[in-house]
């Protein structure tokens, strides 16, 4: 630690740290453009001038000069008024004063500055510059006369996503920022090139025009259209979420989001279910709730509990899930499934099914092997911690499974089974690597456990963290990515149990109610089955039902989700749900008593206690106690039962992975954007 | 909303299939293009720091940089095509354009020869040729203006009939000045004191007292002393590189370009011998592209030394002034835009690919066996009003024999022009002078007889840096010449930080008006000044403000 003294205030930073950090730690406010923490230091704006004791007598850009011990530094002298006020002014020369139409407009960095420290007018008339935009993709919108040339856009495609695709082309006055090619980015982050932009040239295409920020709601919630539980803050205006942006969160998502989850809430005001629907001689029609649920009722009378079952979609929350099990549980049903996909996920023990290691402790890490999992199209935001944990050097990683491009470049070991056994065996050097390795953990993906033999390797993957020193009292190197957010909050609840989907397809059970499970094949359904739907898109599921009760999308309830790490959070209702649509636990309820089974809660907290009194883990909202394994006992499943076959990605398009993606507009315009692009690759 | 009849016929779009790749997405190469890269490329090596030199070869054989080659090259190298592309159109000297036909002929545009007619040479050459031409930043021959270049060829005092000559000959390739090779080097004594050196019968620490003694200071511009300089290099842990500053760009000045084409020797003994007290591993020299010549003799004479020193590797710019600064030269060198780097950590420390660097420019270098074989007394034997040793002064401008002048340190310009030029060229009166190039500021003849070195000029807003002396008479609209300068430094300007990068640019639309606004160039200046990352943001503005300070007059203020 280094002692400095910023405007009188002692504070100490540890060496190696910039004046800039030194500054904040003191409380100060040094005005930034280029400075990002999360970046490589650039330090080209000049913006964050200070002035520095025994230093020559001019202003220093703090963020790029590195603190000494006893450094006295001031941050408010009229020199550097000054030269700031100079800078802003020329930033402001070539900036086009476009924000009424901007929309950054009250977003933006250069706005405040100005404020602060801008002129009331330019003094420079001349014209300014013109600079072509650039076509970016369905994502991001340019207005390339708004850059100020601060390269944080460079430096996060570059160092963050992975994805070198943004440069500074020519130099001096002429120098400008942008792609060479015109086409979409590449990358599954791009949405955060918005945030990081300090000014209005980079901003969200899908959102133009739409609002402006003090128009809007802002309600704190969870992202759930993958299993990484991003935080983020959704802003609505009326009955309209119009953005999702992220919120920050250290330990899961920093402060970035990915683009589905950012992009695809368009898809949350298309092919709504906003009123019941019953069918009658084999059409769907419109129906008020009464009659939806007479029709359910009836098909439920007299029927054995074992004829009914349940299964649990991949965006289902966790108090709806619970009172969907007390619900058949009170019809005598055992029958509960949320494996869509048939992934072989053992329940006995909590950390068979969990990403254990956590999202942060990735960057402890120094070997990584990933197991039929393509973690960039998977869980971005997992792979971006793993890209970063590479970048800091130090970290083996390997891979099995189909090759792909993850941004950074894993040591292929194989596409399937037979190099788990190969690294069990010991006859593949990487073993050596995990062996050696101090913090090794592996990463177990959906596509090597949804196939028939995916309990052996499940098993033949725990064995192999065992023998690899992956368990040990204060590590956890076993991990399951799950691609579903509501997948570990099932497993928690025991929405896993009875008849599974398979065997409640093709007439196992007579009654079949699906909460927004749209995820397999409908058709397996035998014809006899009575499908109750119970969702808010009208996709697979709705489409083969007989009843639908119109629920609640994620942006319109308080919900609980339990993310791939076992991280239990709570999203919040920011607008009502459509129409007739009502949150999903309260339709469960209603019906249950109207039945006759009145579930005994009704409200939230009293259902939230029956949640915790479920499970203990429910009482753990926002804390994720990090844990070691010392009962290496394994998964039931055997490993020399694995089978040779190569492991298929879960993820097949990026984009569209649920129904609100599938109706998103923006997520399909993506899809196109990126398919030719399969093609050529063929 | 939409209702739920519509679903059943909808696909199910997830049930779509996308292909993974391996490959990162982005232009696709052609094989047409994957072949002539390939062809270029063959037998050299592929890595990162060679990008600069393969661009070369590009816009050697193509005559510019078509995209789908610069993609190609991309691929081979495996980098980003954003990275190739980024570096390719930082250098004035690559073309990247799919349409444009080759530039054949450069016509330089900076102050001296401006002074001597390019304007009109330009113009005419324009009018009786469709060739395209460039008007091009200073090429280093100031003492010959105006200059034309036709391919690699310079053209002295050039008339448009030479360049028509030029061109219909097909008469592209640089002429080689007489100079002194390695065996006559050889024979006159040469490369003894390096032998010496590394026999052990001279120790490092008698030539690092030999030029403490002498007082040498670099004569690149900022004018470190050379022996403070070694040493520091020398006591950094781990391996240890050096890069040769040969990117002699500041208009006015080429007398490292005069020293390599007379005497390669003497500089790359005086680097050996550098390389050798430091210990430096390998050594970069970095010269500028606008040398073909100086490029051509040392490449051959390169090739004659005895494989027993460190590698040295000879890398070729590519029209940038602002890799004269030598952190922007290290990133040059590694194959990068040329940006300056912030400070600390200083280049001996953390410079080349990482490793402590000793950075020195040509002149320097080309002292160094004098100054070790005659003994420091000789080079402090020379010298006025208190000054010692010899500067190399660049003089080009109204004086009557212009060219490289040898002089003692602390002479005066009066005197130098007096005694070393033939006085004022005939017709002209002194009115004012350039000490230090581009940079240094404008002087008036009533500073005419102050020390022109280190410590005297900056009182009046001034420094010698390379000695570039650039002389001004009444005939010369000083309005002009400042506007000139200010343009040399916007064209030049890395844009890496927001006072140069805005600040040239408004400085130089502000000097076209016909009244300049004064509280407005002052205030642009102190910020570029004072807020710039590197020199060449911090000096733009130092023309126009000695002009304001010393010519009020000329600029209405
Ligand atoms: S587009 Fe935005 S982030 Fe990128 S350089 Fe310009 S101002 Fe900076
Ligand atoms: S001062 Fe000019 S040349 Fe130097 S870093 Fe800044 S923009 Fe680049
Ligand atoms: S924030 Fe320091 S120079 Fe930009």
């Amino acid at each position: 630690m280094v002692k400095v003294t910023v405007d009188g205030i002692d504070v100490d930073v540890p060496a190696g740290s910039n004046v800039l950090q030194a500054c904040e730690a003191a409380g100060k406010e040094v005005p930034r453009f280029c400075y990002h923490e999360r970046l490589s230091v650039a330090g080209n704006c000049r913006m964050c001038l200070v002035e520095i004791e025994k230093a020559p007598p001019k202003p220093f850009a703090s963020c790029a000069y590195p603190v000494n011990d006893g450094m006295v530094v001031h941050t408010d002298t009229p020199m550097v008024r000054k030269a700031r006020r100079s800078v802003m002014e020329f930033l402001l020369i070539n900036h086009p004063l476009d924000c009424p139409i901007c929309d950054q407009g009250g977003e933006c960095d250069l706005q405040d500055q100005a404020v602060g420290y801008g002129g009331d007018q330019s003094r420079y008339l001349e014209p300014k510059r013109a600079v072509k935009d650039k076509n970016l993709g369905p994502l991001v919108k340019t207005v390339m006369t708004r850059c100020i040339q601060c390269t944080r856009c460079i430096r996060f495609s570059t160092e963050i996503a992975g994805v070198p695709e943004l440069g500074a082309t020519a130099r001096g006055e002429s120098m400008e920022v942008g792609t060479y090619v015109e086409k979409a980015l590449s990358s599954e982050l791009s949405g955060n090139l918005i945030d990081i932009c300090p000014v209005g040239a980079l901003t969200s295409k899908p959102y133009a025009f739409v609002a402006r920020p003090w128009e809007l709601k802002k309600t704190d919630s969870v992202d759930v259209l993958d299993a990484v539980g991003a935080n983020i803050r959704v802003d609505s205006r009326g009955t309209e979420v119009l953005r999702v942006l992220p919120r920050l969160n250290e330990d899961v998502n920093e402060e970035w989001l990915a683009d589905k989850s950012r992009f695809a809430v368009d898809g949350l005001r298309r092919r709504r279910l906003d009123t019941p629907w019953v069918r009658q001689n084999g059409k769907l029609v419109k129906a008020d709730w009464q009659q939806a649920f007479d029709a359910i009722a009836a098909k439920a009378a007299g029927l054995a509990g074992d004829r009914i079952g349940a299964v649990a979609g991949d965006l289902a929350d966790a108090e709806s899930m619970l009172a969907l099990k007390d619900l058949l549980a009170s019809l005598g049903s055992a029958n509960l499934d949320c494996r869509q996909d048939g992934a072989a996920l053992d329940t006995s023990r909590r950390d068979f099914y969990s990403f254990n290691t956590s999202i942060a402790g990735i960057e402890e890490a120094d070997a990584i092997l990933l197991i039929g999992t393509n973690p960039r199209h998977e869980a971005p935001l997992i792979n971006a911690r793993i890209r970063k944990a590479i970048l800091a050097g130090g970290v083996h990683v390997g891979a099995i499974g189909a090759k792909a491009d993850l941004t950074y470049k894993p040591q292929w070991l194989g596409e399937g089974p037979d190099a788990i056994a190969a690294l069990l065996a010991g006859t593949h050097p990487f073993a050596d690597i995990l062996k050696a390795a101090k913090k090794p953990m592996l990463i177990l993906g959906q596509g090597a456990l949804r196939r028939e033999d995916g309990a052996a390797i499940l098993a033949a993957c725990w064995k192999l963290a065992a023998e690899t020193g992956m368990l040990s009292a204060d590590w956890h190197g076993f991990n399951v990515l799950h691609t579903a957010a509501a997948r570990v909050g099932a497993l928690d609840l025991g929405f896993a149990s009875g008849k599974t989907l398979a065997q409640m397809l093709g007439g196992g059970v007579d009654l079949l109610w699906l909460l927004g499970a749209d995820e397999f094949d409908t058709a397996k359904i035998g014809p006899n089955t009575f499908v109750v739907y119970q969702g808010h898109h009208g996709d697979a599921g709705a489409a083969r039902a007989d009843v639908i009760l119109p629920g609640a999308a994620y942006t319109e309830k308080d919900a609980t989700y339990v993310n791939t790490e076992g991280r239990v959070q709570r999203g919040q209702l920011a607008i009502y749900p459509p129409g007739e649509a009502r949150e999903d636990w309260k339709i469960i309820r209603a019906f249950s008593g109207m039945i006759g089974k009145t579930l005994p809660y009704d409200t939230l907290a009293a259902l939230r206690a029956r949640l915790e009194q479920v499970n203990p883990v429910f009482t753990r909202v926002d804390m994720l106690p990090r844990f070691g394994c010392t009962d290496l006992t394994g998964p039931a499943g055997n490993p020399a039962a694995m089978r040779g076959d190569a492991f298929v990605p879960a993820v097949v398009n990026y984009y569209m992975t649920d129904a609100i993606s599938r109706a998103s507009p923006t997520m399909a315009e993506c899809t196109a954007a990126a398919a030719p692009l399969a093609v050529a690759a063929e | 909303m939409q209702s739920v009849q519509a679903v059943p016929n909808a696909r199910h779009p997830g049930a779509g299939r996308r292909m993974a790749r391996d490959t990162p997405k982005g232009r696709q190469v052609t094989d047409a293009a994957r072949q002539a890269v390939a062809a270029l490329l063959a037998g050299r090596d592929r890595q990162r720091d060679l990008l600069i030199e393969h661009l070369h070869l590009i816009q050697d054989a193509h005559g510019r940089i078509p995209t789908d080659l610069l993609a190609a090259l991309a691929e081979a190298m495996r980098l980003s095509f954003a990275e190739v592309f980024e570096v390719a159109t930082f250098y004035a000297h690559f073309d990247v354009t799919d349409t444009d036909p080759p530039v054949e002929i450069r016509v330089c545009d900076s102050i001296a020869c401006q002074m001597q007619g390019a304007d009109a040479l330009a113009a005419a050459i324009a009018a009786g040729t469709p060739a395209r031409l460039q008007r091009v930043p200073c090429v280093g021959r100031c003492d010959l203006a105006p200059v034309a270049v036709v391919g690699q060829n310079t053209l002295d005092r050039a008339t448009p009939d030479q360049v028509f000559a030029a061109l219909a000959e097909g008469a592209t390739q640089p002429v080689l000045p007489p100079s002194i090779d390695y065996d006559r080097y050889r024979l006159n004594g040469g490369y003894q004191t390096l032998a010496r050196l590394r026999a052990g019968a001279l120790t490092a620490e008698a030539v690092l007292q030999a030029l403490d003694d002498a007082r040498l200071a670099g004569k690149g511009g900022a004018g470190f002393p050379t022996g403070r300089k070694w040493r520091t290099v020398r006591d950094q842990p781990g391996t240890k590189l050096m890069a040769v500053n040969g990117d002699e760009g500041e208009p006015g000045t080429f007398k490292d370009r005069h020293y390599l084409e007379t005497d390669p020797h003497r500089f790359l003994e005086g680097m050996l011998i550098a390389a050798e007290v430091v210990g430096a591993a390998e050594i970069y020299i970095y010269l500028r592209d606008e040398y073909p010549a100086a490029r051509a003799i040392l490449t051959a004479e390169l090739a004659k030394l005895p494989a027993d020193g460190p590698r040295i590797h000879l890398r070729r710019g590519a029209g940038a002034y602002v890799c004269g600064e030598e952190s922007a030269m290290l990133e040059s060198i590694e194959g990068k835009r040329g940006l300056p780097r912030h400070k600390p950590p200083f280049v001996f420390q953390v410079g080349l690919f990482g490793h402590p660097t000793l950075v020195n420019n040509v002149e320097t270098l080309w002292w160094v066996r004098d100054i070790v074989e005659r003994g420091p007394a000789w080079w402090r034997g020379h010298g006025r009003r208190d000054r010692t040793g010899l500067i190399s002064f660049s003089v080009s401008g109204r004086v009557a024999h212009p060219g490289v002048k040898l002089a003692p340190a602390g002479i005066s310009l009066r005197e130098l022009i007096d005694e070393y030029c033939g006085g004022i060229a005939p017709g002209h009166t002194l009115r004012g002078y350039l000490p230090g190039g581009a940079s240094g500021g404008i002087l008036p003849a009533t500073l005419a007889d102050v020390a022109l070195d280190f410590g005297t000029l900056e009182q009046y807003g001034s420094f010698i840096g390379s000695a570039a002396v650039v002389v001004f008479s009444q005939a010369d609209d000083l309005r002009a010449v400042a506007l000139n300068l200010m343009r040399f430094f916007r064209h030049e300007s890395c844009g890496q930080c927001t006072p140069c990068r805005l600040g040239t640019e408004k400085a130089a639309a502000l000097m076209d008006q016909p009244d300049w606004d004064w509280p407005l160039l002052q205030e642009l200046s102190a910020v570029m000044r004072d807020a710039s990352i590197c020199g060449l943001g911090q000096a733009a503005p130092n023309p126009v403000l000695t002009l304001l300070r010393h010519f009020p007059e000329v600029v209405g203020a």
